[in-house]
């Protein structure tokens, strides 16, 4: 406990040190404010932000929620397609090995280089936002999915198997479960994409969202802005994923998979 | 010592009043082979020509360097692997799968880790038409018997590896079948506990009666457990030898029979 103070200490003490020589370096001429705005900067750039806004009548709070609304619904939109699908393709190594290739071609595809194609099928609103980040997270869930349920440890299938149990019997009491840490691990990375993605997605046809926060910020100079952009989208996908790691023991007890990564 | 007629009702339907004539070997193994398609043509042998009579409640090792087939002999007596030809039979029944009165242990991480103890050993019990109720009951005799009922629900991850082997034997023995099926099942156990199973596997074999086939890498486990110890060759897989062991349980593994019959079969495996 001692020692876990100490080092927190130290910690904070580095960091400290750090961005007081940062505030000094940019008072004494050595740093552009507007290249790296100091703390204090950030400081009033997120009081401006939470009282009048940015763009005036924005709030941080409102940026922020607008953001999470779209992530959620393009995540969960891509989750629901993603999961059937996954578990249907799995199931059958022949479709596996048909669309196996357009799986890792689509996955491989920077989900932003569609925005043009996307803009002139949905319109530069709402839709295209939801499908860009829909797209983003639905690769990388299906091919975990996928992966889930094909790579389940052949012991546990002959173990099954010498009881008698084959066929859907088999799929549901084990592949099913087998593949579910993997599911979820799928589903981590997969909400990670979806803030990725979300600042493209927000840089056309909105003033609301973080990512449109942030490219705002950039057409007036105002790094500390950009710089309050990165810092909630950073802290609100931990906190997700800290929340769905939360979940995963909560619901799969049995697996040691997060003690050994946490991610 | 359970008599022999208690157990006879317990059997499932299918071996019922079908007790081996005396002379009839209980599991007959006959010109059994296996082979593979071989990357660019062709077969590759795994095993050729093996006959192989097994008594019933006899204890049999299979023994063999890597690559011998005697995992795969093994999965074809389980019925999980079919024969490229030959036969096996049990009780004269030609095994054309799974759940012919074979039980099996596997080697290591094969119990369901999303299932408590008690469960993977209820997971035995799945097509036996019990309630739930006596599910958890039967299961938890099992786990008496391997003398891990305290650990009953915890995960297969919260066990070590020698109680993980002890629910996986829980777990073969569920369906009281005639035959343990068990594929080199302490190879990954430090010494320690790899002796203590030894004996404990020789305890529920003498207390239920089972007919056993082994599969081990160690020559000194199979002189331990075995009546005879059924000796592999490799490229193709093929009986070179079998050994009987005739020594009184429980063995000493430092009396001088041991040691020459120990001799004898390291002689033949490394020559």
């Amino acid at each position: 406990m001692r020692a876990r103070l100490a080092r927190f200490a130290v910690s904070a003490a580095v960091i400290g040190a750090a961005l007081l020589a940062w505030e000094l370096a940019v008072r004494f001429g050595y740093l552009k404010p507007y290249q790296f705005p100091p703390a204090s900067r950030i400081a009033r750039g997120f009081v401006e932000l939470s009282t009048t806004g940015f763009p005036t009548g924005v709030s941080i709070w409102s940026h922020t929620l607008v953001t999470i609304g779209r992530v959620l619904q393009g995540y969960l939109a891509a989750l629901v397609l993603a999961i059937p699908l996954g578990l249907l393709i799995g199931a059958l190594p022949f479709l596996d090995r048909l669309t196996a290739p357009v799986v890792v071609f689509c996955r491989s595809i920077a989900t932003l280089s569609l925005l043009p194609l996307v803009i002139v099928w949905f319109g530069a609103g709402e839709l295209t936002k939801i499908v860009l980040i829909a797209y983003g997270c639905f690769w990388t869930m299906l091919s975990n999915v996928i992966a889930g349920v094909r790579y389940v440890d052949p012991m546990l299938i002959r173990a099954a198997r010498s009881f008698g149990v084959a066929g859907i019997e088999l799929y549901r009491t084990v592949v099913l479960p087998a593949a579910l840490p993997r599911i979820f691990a799928g589903a981590r990375m997969a909400l990670g994409v979806g803030f990725m993605v979300i600042v493209g997605a927000e840089m056309i046809g909105t003033i609301e969202g973080l990512g449109a926060l942030i490219m705002e910020a950039r057409t007036f100079y105002r790094s500390e802005i950009t710089m309050i952009g990165m810092l909630v989208i950073g802290m609100l996908g931990f906190a997700i994923s800290s929340g769905l790691a939360g979940l995963e023991r909560l619901l799969l007890p049995w697996s040691g998979s997060l003690d050994e990564v946490r991610r | 010592m359970a008599p022999r007629a208690h157990l006879a009702l317990r059997r499932p339907e299918w071996s019922r009043g079908e007790h081996p004539v005396v002379n009839v070997p209980f599991i007959e193994i006959s010109s059994v082979r296996k082979s593979f398609p071989a990357r660019g043509g062709g077969a590759v042998s795994v095993l050729s020509g093996i006959d192989l009579a097994i008594a019933e409640n006899e204890f049999v090792s299979l023994v063999g360097r890597s690559g011998c087939g005697k995992t795969t002999l093994l999965n074809i007596i389980a019925g999980l692997e079919a024969a490229s030809g030959g036969s096996v039979a049990i009780a004269g029944r030609p095994v054309t799968g799974p759940g012919q009165g074979q039980g099996v242990v596997f080697q290591q991480h094969a119990l369901f880790p999303w299932l408590a103890a008690v469960d993977n050993v209820g997971f035995g019990f799945r097509n036996a038409g019990l309630s739930k109720r006596q599910r958890r009951a039967r299961s938890m005799e099992l786990l008496r018997l391997v003398g891990l009922q305290a650990a009953a629900t915890k995960y297969p991850r919260e066990l070590s590896g020698g109680m993980q082997q002890r629910v996986s034997i829980a777990r073969a023995l569920a369906l009281d079948p005639q035959i343990l099926l068990m594929d080199e099942p302490f190879g990954a156990l430090d010494e320690l506990t790899r002796i203590e199973l030894q004996q404990e596997l020789l305890r529920i074999w003498q207390a239920r009666r089972k007919t056993v086939v082994f599969v081990t890498h160690s020559i000194n486990e199979a002189l331990i457990l075995s009546d005879r110890i059924v000796l592999l060759a490799a490229n193709p897989g093929r009986i070179k030898r079998i050994f009987e062991v005739g020594m009184e349980r429980p063995r000493s593994r430092t009396a001088p029979s041991f040691n020459a019959l120990y001799e004898d079969i390291w002689n033949e495996l490394s020559s």
